[in-house]
C-alpha cells in the first residue's frame, strides 16, 4: 500500500511542475540560509571555546610582596572555585618580560627611574571559571581582596564575543521563520495545484470509501518529498560554499579569532537540516485541503 | 437494504430556498432491482448522493444497508461506501490510466492484496466484456465502452449495492441495450441495483419497479 501511495506522490510532483520547483528551490533558500547561520555561529562558538581555554585573569596587585606573603596569596586563591591555576609575576619578572617583548628597543626601560609595572597574580579558570557566569563570580571575588589594585584580562572581550553571538543566533532564527513560513506557503500553493489536478482521482477514491488518511497520504508524501529534496540540495550548496570559500576564508578567520580550522556542520546538524525540510515540506502538503465531506 | 423516511432536501442559493426534494419516503429490499424514474431535475441525482452519503438531508431519515446515514462519521461513511458501488452518466474515468490500472486503482487504494488484483480486474472486465480493450485509454474507448469500464471499476470490489446514475443517458440505443445487460447481469449475480434514468421508454422496458419522481416528490411507486 505504502509503495502505491508513494508513487501516486511521485506522480504528483511531476503534475505541479514548475511550481514543485519553486517550493523545492525556496526550500532550498531557507535551509541553506538557516545552515549557513548556523556553521557561522558553531564556528564562533569554536573560537569563543577555544579562547576561554587561552584566557587568564589578571589580578593588578597593591605592591610587590615578599615571597612568603605571595605562596599564601596564590594557596587562597587557589581554593577559590573556578580557579585551575594561578601564578605570581612579581615587578621585576613583569619589566623582564617588557623587555623581551620590546626586543631592540629593551634600553628605553632602563632609562625610566623606576620599575611602574605592578605585581600581579595570573589566574588560569577551570572550565566552569571560564563560562559567563563563573568568570563574574570569580572576577567579583578577586576584586574583593585587599591586595587587588586592579583586573584585566580578556572577559569583557569575550563578553561581547558571546552576546554578538547570541545576537546573530537570532537574526538567524528570523530569517529561517520567515523563509520557512515562505516555504510552507509555496509548498501549500503546489499542494493545491496538485488537487486540483488530482480531484478526479481524490473523488473516486472518496466514492469508493478510502480512509481520508489513504486520500490525503499522497499529498503528504509529495510535500515530504518536496522538503527532503529541498533539504538535500540546501546541504550541498553549504557544502559547496564550505569547500569554495573554506580555505580563502581560513587565515583571515585564523588571524582574527583564533580558530585554526574552520568546522563544517556536525553530522546531526545536517540530519536536522533534514529534518527541518521534510517537515516543512510535510506541513505544507497537509495544510492543503480538498473539498470537504458533508 | 434502503430506507427513506420522509426525506426533504433544501438547497439555499443566497437568500433562495430551492426544494430539491419534498417529503420522499420508499424501502428497497436487498436483491431488488429497482428503477428511478424521472425528467431531468426531478431530484433523481440528489436522492442518490444522499443514498451514498454525498450530502445529507434536509429533513427526515435515510437509512442504507442498516446504517443511519445522518450521523455518520467520516470514517464509517468511507466504509459504508465499501459497499457501494457507484457509476455516473460521465463514467468518471481516470484520464491518465488505462482501463486495468483504473479499476485496479480503486481496489489498491482499499488495501486488497497486490496478488489478488491482476484476477480480480480481468474478472470483472470479462464480466462487462471488456477485457481485451485492457490496456486502452480513457480517450481511445467508445462512450459504450467507457460506461462498461465504469461498470468494471464498480463490480471490481463485489458491492451489496450498485447506485447508476443514468449510466445511459448519454449513449445511443445499442450501447444502452449492452449496458442495460451488464447490470442485468450484476443484478443476477445478487447484487441490489437502483437504476436512475429519465428515458421512460427504458424504465418501461425494464419492467422492474419503478419509482417515479417528479419535481422532487416521490409520485408513482409500481411494479
Amino acid at each position: 500500500m505504502f509503495g502505491f501511495l508513494l508513487g501516486e506522490a511521485l506522480r504528483d510532483l511531476r503534475r505541479a511542475g514548475h511550481v514543485a520547483v519553486s517550493a523545492i528551490l525556496l526550500i532550498t533558500l531557507s535551509l541553506a540560509a538557516l545552515g549557513a547561520f548556523w556553521l557561522l555561529s558553531s564556528n564562533l562558538s569554536l573560537a569563543v571555546a577555544q579562547f576561554r581555554e587561552r584566557v587568564k585573569i589578571v589580578v593588578y596587585l597593591k605592591r610587590d610582596l615578599a615571597a612568603p606573603e605571595a605562596n599564601a596569596l596564590i594557596e587562597r586563591v587557589r581554593r577559590m572555585p573556578g580557579v585551575a591555576m594561578v601564578r605570581y609575576v612579581g615587578k621585576t619578572e613583569a619589566l623582564g618580560t617588557l623587555k623581551q617583548v620590546l626586543g631592540k628597543e629593551a634600553s628605553v626601560a632602563d632609562l625610566l627611574p623606576q620599575n611602574p609595572l605592578p605585581a600581579s597574580l595570573e589566574v588560569t579558570p577551570t572550565e566552569e571559571g571560564s563560562t559567563l557566569s563563573g568568570a563574574r563570580n570569580l572576577v567579583t571575588r578577586l576584586t574583593a581582596m585587599p591586595e587587588t589594585e586592579e583586573i584585566g584580562g580578556g572577559m569583557e572581550w569575550m563578553d561581547r564575543f558571546a552576546h554578538g553571538q547570541r545576537l546573530l543566533w537570532l537574526f538567524a532564527l528570523g530569517v529561517g521563520a520567515v523563509l520557512a513560513a515562505a516555504s510552507i506557503l509555496t509548498v501549500s500553493t503546489a499542494t493545491a495545484l496538485v488537487l486540483h489536478a488530482r480531484r478526479e482521482e481524490m473523488e473516486i477514491m472518496r466514492l469508493v470509501g478510502a480512509p481520508e488518511l489513504v486520500v490525503r497520504m499522497p499529498l503528504l508524501l509529495q510535500g515530504m518529498m518536496q522538503g527532503l529534496i529541498g533539504a538535500v540540495l540546501a546541504v550541498w550548496v553549504l557544502i559547496g560554499c564550505y569547500a569554495l570559500l573554506g580555505p580563502r576564508i581560513e587565515p583571515l578567520v585564523t588571524e582574527t579569532l583564533g580558530v585554526t580550522r574552520l568546522a563544517f556542520l556536525r553530522p546531526l546538524n545536517v540530519l536536522s537540516l533534514m529534518s527541518a525540510g521534510t517537515l516543512l515540506g510535510g506541513l505544507g502538503g497537509w495544510l492543503a485541503r480538498g473539498r470537504p465531506e458533508p | 437494504m434502503i430506507e427513506l423516511h420522509r426525506v426533504s432536501k433544501i438547497y439555499a442559493v443566497g437568500p433562495v430556498k430551492v426544494p430539491a426534494l419534498s417529503d420522499v419516503s420508499f424501502r428497497i429490499a436487498k436483491g431488488e432491482f429497482v428503477t428511478l424514474c424521472g425528467p431531468s431535475g426531478s431530484g433523481k441525482t440528489t436522492l442518490l448522493r444522499l443514498l451514498y452519503r454525498d450530502d445529507v438531508p434536509t429533513e427526515g431519515e435515510v437509512e442504507v444497508l442498516g446504517e443511519e446515514l445522518t450521523q455518520l462519521t467520516r470514517t464509517q461513511v468511507a466504509a459504508l461506501r465499501r459497499s457501494i458501488g457507484i457509476v455516473f452518466q460521465d463514467a468518471k474515468l481516470l484520464p491518465g490510466r488505462t482501463v486495468y490500472e483504473n479499476v485496479a486503482f480503486v481496489l489498491r487504494v482499499l488495501g486488497t492484496p497486490r496478488r489478488e488484483i491482476t484476477g480480480r480486474v480481468f474478472d470483472a472486465l470479462r464480466a462487462v466484456g471488456l477485457s481485451a480493450r485492457a490496456q486502452a485509454f480513457p480517450a481511445q474507448l467508445s462512450q459504450g465502452e467507457a460506461q462498461r469500464a465504469a461498470l468494471a471499476r464498480a463490480i471490481a470490489r463485489k458491492p451489496l449495492l450498485l447506485i447508476a446514475d443514468e449510466p445511459t443517458g448519454s449513449l445511443d440505443e445499442t450501447m444502452a441495450a449492452e449496458v442495460l445487460d451488464i447490470v442485468k447481469d450484476i443484478w443476477a449475480g445478487g447484487t441490489t441495483v437502483l437504476f436512475a434514468t429519465h428515458q421512460a421508454t427504458l424504465a418501461a422496458a425494464l419492467q422492474r419497479r419503478t419509482l417515479r419522481l417528479l419535481a422532487g416528490r416521490l409520485v408513482k411507486d409500481e411494479g
